[in-house]
């Protein structure tokens, strides 16, 4: 049926996936301790502005219809307020603000590990066995093997206390200056990107040993192509897909990174803000960042389809 | 059985994959390091010495001591003890409830394997952290806990791996001779699948097992996992954060150790996914 069948099948399946997935954060987060009316009014309130509350909100009513209640109103754009956090504000004015940074600070590590990871996967490839094959590899496995919010603490001893590079606290937005945001951004950019430019260049590597052997490279050989032509036309070109793939799959560790290294960094984004809602028991703001978070790792993972369908139009068949 | 004899082949092969020997090394290391180490150490993980505030690392304190003077190498053992057992438990929660639902799923079919997994599917879209953190609300914070929360983010991939490698295994002439004979679903399952499933599996265990060691940390460091007192690797890096700056071996050489056992069980789960992967068996032989 070609690209637009595929496309419609995928879009289906991530709403699907998102409304199921907002279902059962509801449900989890329905299930946590703690009355919601309770901690709106706080310890003051009597037993008849409690039913009130519970009554005007639907709290009362079966899961299911609270459920509906709160879907319809986030599809209105409406995420409700914050119980304990920055003065009751509507929690989507605190997204708005605090989005751009998460994003900034995921795609900045993502860059810097594609670009770590395409050199050293590369490199280690086409000389493989030898030094830079082994150093690499090496390498590798250690940026693997390390957590990354003890990477940034490293990072910080030596870039920020020692030599003053950079500052070893906070975080300029980018709305404010492009420049101070990619300066205060960046050690904690390349604490998200270490492991993943592990995984990253470990998956190239294997990729390209992998391709480099297959028949119709070893005839693109025959035909007396110089060998960068047949590197970039037949092994790289088909070696990036499995890389595009795992890239994909990478995001939820992405992520999962960002929430703690936001917090290291003092970096005002939704990793940190939902870590201060878990503490507060600010249900309503762990609601909408984890939907938040959802959402972003199933548009990715939407755009990863499409590219790798682009890269290979057999997919779509 | 055939699972035996595989494992004396690969303890064999074992010898001559560099990659595995030093894993396997380094791994052994750290586990009799956890287990006889605390007991050779002169110091004691919880008595607090106020003559020894923040001494950087010497002989006499390897990995210096911390702000209550107490000894962080011994502390280091101890903690990498609770964090090592904490991830062994919830990996193999994950691994045998994952490999359960794969299982089955394969095996079964139809409406159960649709439904199961839509559901690996859909827990394998939330970033892992966020997947712990909501877990984390409803059951409190704390050890069991921990444990749930990394066989949540395990099951999946358990379920897939063990799906896909039963649906290959089942068509398999043995499985459908014990078919024909009429041998209980069960049985089959259990006798003549498992065995055959176990080694990829058994690599994504080594693997998760390391990954896992940085899910409880990364919990406990921002307060959300073990709760001190209890020593554990990630609580000790988040006590040193607090005076990182007077004292920062405390949290780098807490972590340094981490790293150098998870190398190691990374280590040891590529050079046992290179002997185990036939294609690449093959490559070598040749």
């Amino acid at each position: 049926m070609g690209f637009l069948w595929y496309l419609t099948i995928r879009i289906g399946g991530a709403l699907a996936t998102i409304a199921a997935g907002s279902f059962l954060i509801f449900l989890i987060m329905h299930l946590a301790p703690g009355d919601p009316a309770l901690a709106v009014l706080g310890e003051s309130a009597t037993t008849e502005t409690i039913a009130a509350y519970r009554a005007e909100h639907g709290l009362d009513e079966p899961v299911l219809v609270q459920f509906v209640i709160w879907a319809k109103m986030v599809l209105q754009g409406d995420l409700g307020k914050s119980i304990a956090l920055a003065g009751k504000f509507p929690i989507s004015d605190l997204l708005v603000t605090r989005l751009p940074n998460t994003i900034f600070i995921g795609l900045y590590g993502l860059v810097i590990a594609l670009v770590i990871s395409l050199i050293a996967g590369t490199a280690a490839a086409l000389r493989q066995g030898k030094l830079v094959d082994t150093v690499a590899t090496g390498v590798a496995v250690l940026g693997i093997s390390m957590p990354d919010f003890w990477f940034s603490y490293v990072l910080i001893l030596f870039f920020a206390l020692s030599l003053d590079w950079f500052p070893s606290y906070g975080f300029t937005p980018p709305g404010e200056s492009l420049i101070g945001a990619f300066h205060s951004g960046f050690l904690p950019a390349l604490a998200i990107a270490a492991p993943m430019a592990g995984v990253f260049a470990r998956i190239l590597r294997a990729s390209l040993v992998e391709t480099a052997r297959r028949e119709y490279v070893t005839a693109a050989r025959s035909y007396g192509f110089a060998a960068p032509f047949v590197f970039i036309h037949y092994v790289f070109r088909n070696a990036i897909i499995p890389f595009v793939t795992v890239l994909g799959l990478q995001v939820r560790y992405l992520l999962g990174g960002v929430v703690i290294i936001e917090r290291v960094f003092g970096i005002a984004g939704m990793g940190s803000l939902i870590v201060d809602g878990a503490f507060a028991r600010d249900y309503p703001v762990v609601q909408a960042c984890a939907l938040t978070f959802l959402a972003i790792v199933l548009s990715v993972n939407l755009i990863v389809d499409i590219v790798c369908a682009l890269l290979d139009p057999r997919r779509t068949r | 059985m055939a699972t035996l004899a595989t494992l004396k082949g690969l303890g064999r092969e074992l010898r001559h994959n560099r990659v595995a020997l030093g894993g396997f090394a380094i791994t052994s290391f750290v586990l009799v390091a956890i287990v006889i180490g605390p007991s050779f150490s002169p110091y004691d993980p919880t008595l607090m010495d106020f003559t020894a505030i923040l001494q950087p690392p010497s002989w006499a304190h390897p990995f210096g001591t911390n702000s209550f003077g107490i000894d962080v190498l011994t502390r280091v053992l101890y903690g990498a003890r609770n964090s090592f057992m904490i991830s062994f438990a919830g990996v193999s929660l994950g691994a045998i409830v994952g490999t359960l639902i794969g299982m089955t799923s394969a095996y079964m079919g139809k409406l159960f394997d649709a439904v199961a997994m839509r559901l690996v599917d859909l827990l394998f879209a939330f970033p892992i952290f966020v997947l712990a953190l909501m877990l984390m609300l409803i059951l409190g914070f704390g050890v069991q806990n921990v444990i749930v929360a990394i066989a949540l983010v395990y099951i999946p991939n358990f379920a897939r791996m063990a799906r896909n490698t039963t649906m290959v295994v089942k068509s398999e002439p043995y499985v459908q001779a014990a078919q024909v004979m009429g041998q209980p679903r069960l049985r089959i399952m259990v006798r003549e699948i498992l065995p055959n499933i176990a080694a990829p599996l058994f690599v994504q265990f080594t693997v998760g097992l390391a990954f896992a060691i940085i899910i409880e940390a990364g919990l406990s460091f921002i307060g959300l996992g073990v709760q001190p007192p209890t020593p554990s690797l990630g609580v000790m890096m988040a006590d040193g954060k607090d005076y990182f700056h007077r004292g920062p071996w405390v949290l780098t050489l807490t972590g340094l150790a981490l790293m150098f056992a998870i190398l190691g069980l990374n280590l040891l789960g590529d050079g046992l996914r290179d002997l185990l992967d036939p294609r690449l068996r093959r490559r070598s032989a040749a």
